[in-house]
């Protein structure tokens, strides 16, 4: 193990595991990373004496979302599929406070597109994703998850959501 | 790019002049929209599906929030609050994508229901007496309902519809994953547990199977299959469930309570002949549990009126 180790350069080690990590869809959007989400925080690898370890830091959507649990297993199943790690610990870290600009671009597309999901414009004001009329209007504070609020299109009729 | 969420905005407020011409649409990958003017028939068939949709995410979602108490453990609850909120979340955007159909209004919907004069599915008509039974309901139900909302999802016509069930569906299948981690503690638990997940699963086996529905009309005779609502025949569905469950539930030492359940030549698993009597007192209210459940929720719906009118002052 520890010569595999000193044959790959560190960085490359790294971008193994944060590929690993990237690997993990969220339970709630089974096509979409928890990186393009924005959880990841921090990510480190180390050599130990039980051999190399890789500490991922995550922060939750939401305090008290259901999916912890999940996810942390999840991420810990993938990273130590890797030849290169011995052990994963995964932490969920108190800060920063996630919020919905760590969202990447490919996340925004593929929830507006395929989830009907989206976020609030600076100005707070609502684009629909199935017709693009900008006449969106909020119905209710929550949603299914607490991480959306619901709102309706008049101009379509469709009901959008909006990550919060 | 087409997406599920792209509408085509030149198709807004079409018309066909029969219904042949609307099932050669249909047909061809069409997918209505709110603004088309499309038959009555399809209409009242889609209204009637979604509601039932709605009221079963309503009912089956209180059921949820009775465990919240009594779920053993802070990660349980935890599990179970966020479950509660899906299901109600889920019933809440069904019902305003049925009501937009102006076939009822929302506050229709929910007076029918609370009165007794709607339906939801059969398995929200039954009393789930232990902690087991709320894992059955996980591991089970949860798992029948899930296999034909993805059915419906696969193809589904009206548009609305099929974009609020991509998330549904999304979310079930993360349901279904704490059912089977809460089912594999029972499972590999002490001999009182494995013992009362037994009893829970010989109330729930046959409710679970009945979820599917007799089988529908053959060929084209039923309109929700015709018409591309549901992608999949009640029996198909209820077939591969069962070829799932089954070896998945003997592998953990269970006995499914069907003495004529058998294998075929090609391992196939038949379950024995159905009685369709409880599905259809479910059907007309005179299930197990129903008045009780029906005069829970129509309690709840009293009690919070001072939110509503509040709300209404508010606006």
């Amino acid at each position: 193990m520890s010569a595999l180790v000193e044959a790959d350069a560190p960085s490359e080690i790294d971008d193994r595991v944060r590929a690993a990590v990237a690997a993990v869809p969220d339970p709630e959007y089974p096509d979409v990373s928890i990186v393009d989400l924005g959880l990841l925080e921090s990510l480190t690898v180390t050599e130990t004496a039980d051999g190399v370890v890789a500490s991922v830091g995550l922060i939750p959507t939401f305090s008290g979302c259901p999916a912890l649990d999940m996810i942390a297993g999840d991420v810990r199943e993938s990273v130590e599929r890797l030849d290169v790690v011995d052990r994963c610990d995964v932490t969920w870290l108190a800060g920063p406070v996630w919020e919905s600009t760590r969202l990447t671009g490919a996340a925004r597309t593929r929830l507006a597109d395929d989830y009907t999901v989206v976020l609030r414009r600076k100005d707070s004001s609502l684009l629909c994703p199935v017709c693009g009329s900008d006449a969106v209007i909020d119905q209710a504070m929550v949603g299914p998850t607490r991480c959306r609020s619901v709102a309706w299109c008049p101009s379509c009729r469709n009901p959008v959501e909006v990550m919060r | 790019m087409e997406t599920l969420a792209t509408i085509d905005r030149q198709a807004h407020g079409r018309r066909w002049a029969d219904l042949d011409e609307f099932q050669a649409f249909i047909d061809g990958g069409g997918m209505v929209e709110p603004g088309d003017d499309m038959p009555q028939e399809y209409r009242d068939e889609v209204f009637r599906f979604i509601e039932f949709h709605a009221n079963s995410e309503l009912m089956g979602g209180l059921t949820e929030r009775d465990w919240i108490p009594h779920a053993p453990g802070l990660r349980l609850k935890q599990i179970f609050l966020a479950k509660t909120q899906d299901e109600i979340g889920h019933a809440h955007l069904l019902y305003m994508v049925a009501a937009d159909m102006g076939v009822k209004t929302r506050t229709e919907m929910l007076e029918q229901l609370f009165d007794g004069r709607s339906r939801f599915h059969n398995v929200f008509h039954y009393q789930a007496v232990t902690w087991a039974d709320q894992v059955a309901i996980a591991f089970l139900v949860d798992a029948a309902a899930f296999a034909s909302q993805r059915a419906v999802f696969a193809e589904c016509t009206y548009g609305p519809y099929k974009r609020v069930l991509k998330r549904i569906v999304a979310e079930e299948g993360f349901h279904m994953r704490h059912g089977e981690e809460m089912l594999l503690r029972l499972a590999t638990g002490t001999p009182t547990q494995h013992e009362m997940f037994q009893e829970a699963l010989t109330r729930w086996w046959w409710p679970a199977v009945q979820l599917f529905g007799p089988d529908s009309p053959p060929g084209d005779a039923d309109p929700l299959i015709r018409w591309k609502i549901k992608s999949e025949r009640n029996e198909n569905l209820r077939q591969a469930y069962v070829q799932k469950y089954v070896p998945l539930l003997h592998g953990y030492g269970f006995e499914i309570p069907d003495p004529d359940l058998s294998q075929d030549a090609d391992g196939k698993w038949q379950p024995g002949e159905i009685d369709w009597e409880p599905l259809k007192a479910t059907m007309r209210q005179g299930g197990p549990d129903s008045k009780r459940r029906i005069a829970t929720a129509a309690a709840n719906w009293a009690d919070t009126a001072w939110v509503r009118e509040a709300l209404e002052l508010a606006r």
